[in-house]
């Protein structure tokens, strides 16, 4: 749940980047960092390895600006997408509010992609979140390889019922990557403020 | 948005900052924190003495990542808990102890302040929190966060992101 401190009147969102190892989840934060302007953003965050793989998370504070008296912030994290990084994968859902599911659009990859929607949903599943309860939007990413798959074999792997909006991305480039923000954001204003 | 949160405000705030102060106070240590479980800071208290500290919001994450993991290990071991965490260096000190469910106090201490009293402290702290943040647990739904709002936030966002 959205952490809010009326004091400092603030309002926090906190948005996870989930998806298989090497699909560009920290190259999309990398790319936001880059882009916004230094005053509507904190420090860049990255606990990774020495070959720069996610190895417990990314943060990235985003200022949005006030809004009725309130300062609203997005905190944006990644995840780990090694399989073995399970343990610390699950405690950065913590407290998600909302997620974007970065694919890999490599003939290569579309079984990782699944099976990593899959450990989403396990995962989930552990702090008693249902999939459906929740913003999710997708984001097939690397469009610009060679032999990337057409998006609707990659979004039927990971949402057969085509229920998920899905944005095309070259992240490296910045193709997509507020597009797919912006979404998964507006998703989780609307829930909270359906809620109240 | 399963989980309930909590929404410090008026008086609740007022306490929780009086207690931190009152840490920071008696323990000599530099700064203060009250953060939920999810790295968000709830209150923060600096002694008047201590310089800028580093960023709070990428001290929050850490800390609540490093918690959540430290917890993990003990669940692993078959322990429900491990009591708190302490980080010493040659010239600063980390505590980190829960407050209840939901939050966690950070002391960060220069090593003037001995360690020993920072717990002492620490732990009172611990207790007069878990008690304010107790009663500052929302359920969602109650926040007050309405459509006018959401416009609001959405049309920040295609200024910041463009159209
Ligand atoms: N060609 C191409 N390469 C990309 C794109 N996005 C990311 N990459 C590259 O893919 C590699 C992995 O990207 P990361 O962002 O580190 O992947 P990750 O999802 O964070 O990986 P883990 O941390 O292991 O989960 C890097 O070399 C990126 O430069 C893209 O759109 N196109
Ligand atoms: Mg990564």
């Amino acid at each position: 749940m959205s952490t809010i401190n009326f004091a400092a009147r603030e309002i926090n969102f906190k948005i996870v980047y989930y998806g298989p190892g090497m699909s560009g989840k920290t190259t999309n934060l990398k790319w936001v960092f880059q882009q916004v302007p230094q005053n509507r953003k904190g420090e860049m965050v990255s606990l990774a390895t020495e070959d720069e793989r996610t190895l417990f998370f990314d943060f990235l504070p985003v200022d949005l600006g006030e809004v009725k008296g309130f300062k609203t912030r997005f905190h944006l994290y990644t995840v780990p997408g090694q399989v073995f990084y399970n343990a610390s994968r699950k405690l950065i859902l913590r407290g998600v509010d909302g997620l974007v599911f970065v694919a890999d659009s490599a003939p290569n990859r579309l079984r990782a992609n699944a099976e990593s929607m899959r450990n989403l949903r396990e995962n989930l599943a552990e702090y008693g979140i249902k999939a459906e309860d929740i913003p999710i939007v997708l984001q097939a990413n690397k469009r610009d390889t060679p032999d990337a798959l057409p998006v609707e074999m990659i979004q039927a792997v990971i949402d057969p019922e085509m229920r998920l909006p899905i944005f095309e991305a070259v992240a490296t480039t910045g193709v997509g990557v507020f597009e797919t923000l912006k979404a998964v954001s507006r998703q989780v204003l609307s829930r909270v403020a359906a809620a109240s | 948005m399963v989980e309930p949160a909590i929404a410090l405000f008026g008086g609740a705030y007022e306490n929780a900052s009086q207690v931190l102060e009152e840490l920071l106070r008696e323990s000599g240590a530099r700064y203060a924190l009250l953060l939920d479980r999810k790295g968000f800071v709830l209150a923060h208290k600096e002694a008047l003495w201590a310089p800028r500290p580093p960023a709070l919001d990428s001290l929050a994450t850490l800390i609540a990542g490093n918690a959540a993991a430290t917890q993990a290990l003990a669940k692993m071991l078959g322990e429900s808990r491990f009591n708190e965490l302490l980080h010493q260096g040659a010239t600063h000190g980390l505590y980190a102890e829960e407050v209840g469910e939901l939050a966690l106090l950070v002391v960060i201490f220069d090593n003037s302040a001995p360690v020993g009293r920072v717990k002492l402290f620490g732990k009172r702290a611990v207790q007069a929190l878990e008690v304010i943040t107790r009663d500052s647990v929302v359920q969602p739904g109650t926040l007050g966060i309405d459509h006018e709002y959401r416009d609001g936030a959405s049309a920040l966002l295609d200024e910041l992101f463009g159209n």
